[in-house]
């Protein structure tokens, strides 16, 4: 559903990603590795339109999305958990989620969607009323999963879901990715530093080094693989 | 004691005016953390603005409060479009101090050369009544633009609170990451921000019109005023914007009866001086 073909972007003049191609498919939980640095955000901002990709192509369920606005992206179908969650830190949960509710579609389904995100995580009907900033870290990441969940997302993509939160929750939420894609058939794109847990959730793999692929595979032909293994996995 | 008495009520009928134009500079700042320099001068445009639709078309200034208020807002969101915003993308702050002061000299300056240095007023019917209540005596105008200033704030407040587009505003102004990742349209709410802002002051000039006599640098108080009130209030806090006005008019209104009128601008600089160090060293001490 999403072919990644030569991207090429970074900031001003400085290019970050160098003809980086992927492939996902519907109903497939696809993970991006790589160190701190490595262009992993980067990807995330070009593919959402963040930032204007140099060149290359991005398409999308047979669409073109490369240059497009970012919304025009959103509304393809291609929603993001950013990087540090972003949240809107003294407005509610709800009025958090009702945010991520931009078009006319689904703002129609938001009900039912915020029915579904209580169900996957009911820890944030009970904080529904509080302010986004006074949860826990675990509890916020849930609030930025379940924006996202309310855009109505085809492709889902995660950015470090994992960064600053405690092991278990990193599980949980991960967990709830591997289902979605299961079952709802929304696929999911996730960028991750912390690589054993990405592998253990993700079907196949990328890993990026210094703005280039320098790998990819199944997840468990790359959880075997002698270089993941001495540069990410320590052993 | 009737003295005092009406001095409070003075006191709280100036503090709307400084109120009103603190919840347009906060709600500019609270979204785009720029400080509009020009927002006293948008006060004035405001009162030529009503002096004209009064002397020319013979428009009550009333009656022309919705019209001067949208002419404003049209106004606001011109300037956002073709100066401030392409600003903004430098992330200079020093590039939107200058823009803005700038702007704020063009206007004043040009009020100079269209209308002259001279004070000129407007003279309504209803100007000079006043309504007694109890021992206290009211200009009816400054009675009216009190309540009118009731209604824009409680107004503005339900906007924020409960309209989409508040909700995208409040959004923004806390998160312009998370704002754009939720397909918000950064840039319509700063269109949207800047026309509001600009439009709460020209509703202040509107009202002042009345009892306040208009000239080409007739904003500047009241526009540094709207500062004292964006800090002393708190950041992006309507209610909060809302009773700093009432405090600072009340302050000026009872240094000028204990003091000296004349003393009053120097005792509510003082007063907010002595409020930002007693502030930064509580901050301090938190630390």
């Amino acid at each position: 559903m999403l072919k990644v073909e030569n991207l090429n972007a970074g900031y001003g003049s400085v290019n970050i990603l160098w003809d980086v191609s992927m492939e996902l498919n519907d109903g497939e939980v696809v993970a991006v590795l790589g160190s701190n640095g490595a262009g992993k955000t980067t990807m995330v901002r070009a593919i959402t339109g963040m930032i204007r990709p140099t060149s290359g192509s991005i398409v999308f369920n047979g669409e073109e999305l490369c240059k497009k606005p970012s919304r025009y992206i959103l509304d393809a179908g291609i929603v993001q958990v950013p990087e540090g969650r972003q949240l809107f830190t003294e407005m509610t949960v709800l009025e958090n989620l009702q945010m991520g509710a931009f078009s006319k579609e689904t703002k129609e389904h938001f009900q039912e969607n915020l029915e579904k995100c209580y169900k996957w995580f009911p820890k944030l009907e009970e904080r529904a009323k509080q302010a986004a900033g006074t949860l826990s870290g675990g509890e916020q990441q849930m609030v930025a999963v379940a924006r996202a969940l309310i855009g109505m997302p085809k492709l889902l993509i995660l950015d470090e879901p994992s960064l600053g939160l405690a092991p278990n929750i990193v599980d949980d939420i991960l967990n709830v990715a591997k289902t979605l894609a299961k079952e709802s058939n929304i696929s999911v794109l996730l960028v991750e530093q912390d690589i054993t847990k990405a592998l253990a959730a993700a079907d196949r793999g990328y890993v990026i080094e210094n703005g280039h692929v320098a790998l990819s595979g199944t997840a468990d032909e790359l959880a075997a693989n002698e270089h993941v293994k001495k540069a990410y996995l320590g052993i | 004691m009737d003295v005092l008495l009406q001095a409070i009520v003075n006191g709280i009928l100036l503090g709307g005016f400084y109120a009103l134009m603190g919840m347009g500079q906060n709600i500019i700042f609270g979204v785009m953390k720029i400080v509009n320099f020009c927002h006293g001068e948008m006060l004035m445009v405001g009162m030529y603005l009503t002096y004209m639709l009064y002397t020319y078309a013979g428009i009550d200034p009333y009656l022309a409060l919705p019209l001067v208020a949208i002419i404003m807002f049209l106004l606001g969101a011109v300037i956002q479009h073709t100066l401030i915003t392409p600003s903004l993308k430098t992330k200079s702050f020093t590039n939107l101090l200058f823009l803005t002061v700038g702007l704020g000299l063009l206007l004043s300056n040009g009020a100079l050369v269209l209308f002259g240095s001279d004070y000129k007023s407007i003279r309504t019917s209803y100007s000079q009544t006043n309504i007694m209540l109890g021992p206290v005596s009211v200009a009816l105008p400054k009675l009216i633009s009190f309540l009118v200033l009731i209604v824009v704030t409680i107004a503005l407040f339900t906007f924020l609170k409960y309209s989409t587009t508040g909700k995208q505003i409040r959004a923004v102004s806390q998160n312009p990451v998370g704002a754009e990742v939720c397909g918000i349209n950064v840039r319509r709410i700063y269109l949207l921000t800047y026309g509001l802002g600009v439009a709460l002051a020209g509703i202040a000039g509107c009202l002042l019109t009345q009892f306040y006599s208009i000239y080409p640098t007739a904003g500047a108080s009241f526009g540094f005023r709207a500062l004292i009130v964006v800090v002393v209030g708190g950041l992006g806090s309507i209610p909060g914007a809302f009773f700093a006005g009432i405090l600072l008019g009340l302050l000026e209104q009872m240094s000028a009866l204990f003091i000296s009128p004349s003393y009053s601008d120097m005792i509510v600089f003082i007063t907010f001086i002595v409020i930002l160090v007693v502030r930064q060293l509580l901050i301090m001490r938190r630390k």
